[in-house]
């Protein structure tokens, strides 16, 4: 090693004292950056000539490497500074992160392996804003015009959509795995590959793994068992799915099953795969008792709750209710018995598919209409793997406040985000095909496997997501009152989805991408856009976000929902917010926030028939309170600050915070402060019980 | 009086005898908006009414209170009349 006269020693970054050694800068800027080696030995000449002036007696890397950016600016290198950049943090902010913990998630529970995510988290989010996205889209997202959702996962989709006959058929063989395990033979053999196949997609995923149709696929493996062993059976996946906090950065999976009462029409005459992945002769149709008894059981231990008779966060059971579904015999039970869970613990999730529509749902609230293609994939259902590459959500209000009330100004605007945010999608995906061209020997291997002849992550029908923030608040700003105030803010609401669904249209055609419009759950979005605009649109935005300014807890109302905080029948807010949905393809939800309230499962039941019979909405979930016990492991009715049982002050606070529940403490100031405002809707289920006693 | 709402789009092969119809009302003076579902004006008012299939024809009293309507198909011009005459 070359060794300069120098008496200095440099820390460097693969924690040793080395020598200092000019030339390791002269290496490294031929190296990174597209400098030629003279301008590099003149920079490392005068990086070393600070240094030594300096007086400073042991350098670390990152200070030359600072330095020697700062020289790069002064003689006007700046692509050269880019592409020489140190990623990394503070010692401040790391020293934040080990002792406190990270708010943006609320699944992400504090502990070492938390900050592990959350400093790997940060290096990538910096790497994808250097070095994926192009400056306009990462400058967008830095000032808030845009987000880019999941950027800490920049190397991976952003979520996806399973089939359990994959692992039926296929057993658990990932590659690099220690061992294989063939087709399962056993129910509970099958819930362990499940589980464990789950996990490894997380670590391959951003967001959620749904699992499509999950009772109708263990139905043949059901069959012959007693309806304890099927409660036991029902409550190990319902556990083991609850409890997997141990994977990814302590995070649980988020995940989804799809339950349906009725066999679906487009798996009726698909031949059942049975134990050991070899068919069984027969056709799903075939097995409906089975499935009906498995998601009976399933919510029967929804109803239970967890060990201190709290709601279970995950799995997230996602019923679809069709036409056929109000056609099979026994509906009107099993819609009282979910319906019973969802007035008690809240977990269920009402996905409406109407007409002949055929749906999966994926994530919060991302869903797909079944098209040709897919239903004749549904012969063969462990070809049904679906995902979303990435999420982009535009900030309304950020526009209308732009537009000063020209429309012509806001709909040019909306247009130009729309195009910046495809620009974004497709920057991540020629990134993403990078990584999979690495095939099994790179990071994506489990998504290139070909143990049914073709990739596991089906690239070629990936969708891109666009999502909304605030409409509300635009249409406010724009026309001067909130989408609920009058029918021509609502209409003018529905001009700005209906132009950004026509615009998905026409850059779907134009750039060959599966775009589609999302409601985007934006559990940290819809609060960073309020404070960054708090910030840049002063005082007009101070007027406009929603919550406590003074506390710091603002928000912007979600996607395209009304006003949380209005007073409104929730017949009346289901029905007006539906109305938005038939725009929105990939999928949207409207929360109805039950407070302390318990209506009957009987109200909750006909106001599901109501909804689908009556509106366009496409998904509700019944959002109750609890306060648990930290010490005695009770839990109650409502958000308290004390134990309704034992008194203890050390209690927890859960409700839905977006698409899932979760413990209260773990949420934004954003978050915090639409809590505050939601409205309950006690007085109407109260109302309501009367009506449907008498 | 009624006012006539018709949603059409370009390439729907019934949609040239709304267009038809939309004419015959004017001829009589009635109060007729078409939306071509495929433009932002158009879409936003056919997802208001909840419009899927083309054409559609609505008829609102002049409070935008709702009289009759014909989904996916086009009416006589007598049975409009009445409807939006009956006011």
């Amino acid at each position: 090693m070359e060794t300069t006269d120098l008496n200095l020693f440099v820390r460097t970054s693969e924690e040793t004292l080395s020598d200092w050694d000019r030339t390791k800068i002269v290496d490294a800027l031929v190296r990174e950056t597209l400098i030629d080696r003279e301008t590099a030995n003149e920079i490392s000449k005068e990086a070393e000539r600070l240094i030594r002036t300096s007086n400073i007696k042991v350098v670390t890397a990152p200070l030359i490497r600072e330095i020697v950016n700062a020289k790069l600016i002064e003689k006007g290198l700046e692509g050269a500074r880019r592409m020489h950049t140190r990623l990394g943090m503070p010692i401040y902010d790391v020293d934040n992160l080990i002792l406190h913990p990270n708010k943006e998630n609320a699944n992400v529970p504090h502990g070492p392996e938390a900050t592990n995510l959350t400093l790997a988290e940060r290096i990538k989010k910096e790497y994808a804003l250097l070095t994926v996205f192009s400056q306009d889209v990462a400058d967008a997202h830095m000032n808030g015009d845009i987000h880019l959702h999941d950027l800490g996962f920049i190397d991976r989709p952003y979520c996806s959509g399973q089939s359990v006959e994959y692992i039926k058929r296929f057993g658990l063989d990932l590659p690099h795995s220690l061992s294989m395990a063939k087709p399962a033979r056993q129910p509970e053999v099958l819930l362990a590959h499940l589980i464990k196949f789950a996990a490894a997609l997380q670590s391959n995923f951003a967001g959620a793994i749904g699992w499509d149709a999950v009772n109708i696929f263990f139905a043949p493996y059901i069959q012959g068992m007693s309806d304890n062993e099927v409660k036991q059976l029902a409550q190990m996946l319902i556990f083991e799915f609850s409890q997997q906090a141990v994977a990814r950065g302590g995070q649980a999976i988020f995940s989804d099953i799809n339950i349906y009462w009725e066999v679906p029409k487009h798996f009726v005459d698909t031949p059942a795969i049975g134990p050991g992945g070899t068919p069984t002769g027969k056709t799903y149709g075939e097995y409906e008792k089975e499935a009906q008894r498995f998601a009976w059981k399933l919510f029967e231990v929804y109803k239970e709750g967890d060990g201190a008779g709290r709601p279970f966060f995950f799995p997230k059971p996602i019923v679809h209710i069709t036409e056929r579904f109000f056609k099979t015999p026994g509906h009107m039970d099993f819609l009282n018995h979910i319906s019973d869970v969802a007035a008690d613990k809240g977990n269920t999730y009402f996905v409406f598919d109407r007409g002949e529509t055929a749906k999966i749902s994926e994530c919060c609230r991302l869903s797909f209409k079944l098209d040709e293609h897919d239903l004749r994939d549904a012969q063969e259902p462990w070809r049904m793997r679906y995902c979303a590459l990435q999420n982009v959500s535009l900030n309304l209000p950020r526009i209308a406040y732009m537009a000063k009330g020209d429309d012509t100004k806001l709909f040019k605007t909306i247009t130009d985000r729309f195009v910046l945010a495809v620009k974004a999608h497709k920057e991540k995906r020629a990134f993403l095909e990078r990584l999979l061209a690495l095939g099994e020997n790179g990071p994506l291997s489990l998504l290139t496997m070909t143990r049914d002849g073709m990739p596991y992550l089906r690239f070629n029908l990936a969708s891109h997501l666009i999502g909304m923030v605030g409409l509300n608040e635009m249409v406010q700003i724009h026309t001067g009152e909130e989408l609920h105030k009058s029918k021509k803010a609502l209409k003018f609401g529905l001009k700005v989805i209906a132009h950004m669904n026509l615009l998905a249209e026409k850059m779907k055609r134009q750039e060959g991408l599966r775009l589609l419009l999302e409601q985007t759950p934006a559990e940290s979005t819809s609060y960073r856009f309020a404070r960054l605009d708090l910030r840049y649109f002063s005082p007009a935005s101070g007027r406009v976000v929603k919550g406590n300014i003074v506390t710091g807890e603002v928000y912007y109302t979600n996607s395209t929902h009304l006003n949380v905080k209005e007073f409104m029948n929730p017949i009346e807010r289901v029905t007006q917010e539906g109305i938005f949905h038939p725009l929105i393809e990939a999928g949207s939800i409207s929360h109805i926030w039950l407070g302390e309230a318990h209506p009957t499962k009987e109200a909750i039941a006909d106001f599901v028939i109501k909804t689908f019979k009556h509106t366009t909405n496409d998904q509700i979930a019944f959002s109750p309170e609890f306060t648990t016990c930290n010490s005695c492991h009770r839990t109650g009715r409502g958000l308290t600050d004390t134990c309704m049982y034992c008194g203890s002050t050390d209690v927890d606070g859960i409700t839905r915070i977006t698409g899932y529940f979760t413990k209260v403490s773990s949420w934004n100031k954003g978050k915090l402060g639409e809590l505050k405002d939601r409205y309950r809707n006690a007085e109407f289920f109260v109302d309501n019980e009367i009506a449907v006693n008498q | 009086m009624g006012i006539v709402k018709i949603f059409y789009k370009d390439s729907c092969p019934m949609c040239p005898m709304a267009k038809k119809l939309k004419e015959s009302l004017i001829e009589k003076d009635v109060g007729v908006v078409d939306f071509n579902v495929e433009t932002v004006e158009g879409l936003a008012e056919a997802t208001f009414y909840h419009v899927k299939a083309v054409p559609t024809v609505l008829v609102e009293d002049e409070k935008e209170n709702w009289l009759g309507e014909w989904r996916g198909n086009v009416p006589h011009i007598e049975e409009v009349l009445t409807l939006v005459n009956g006011v």
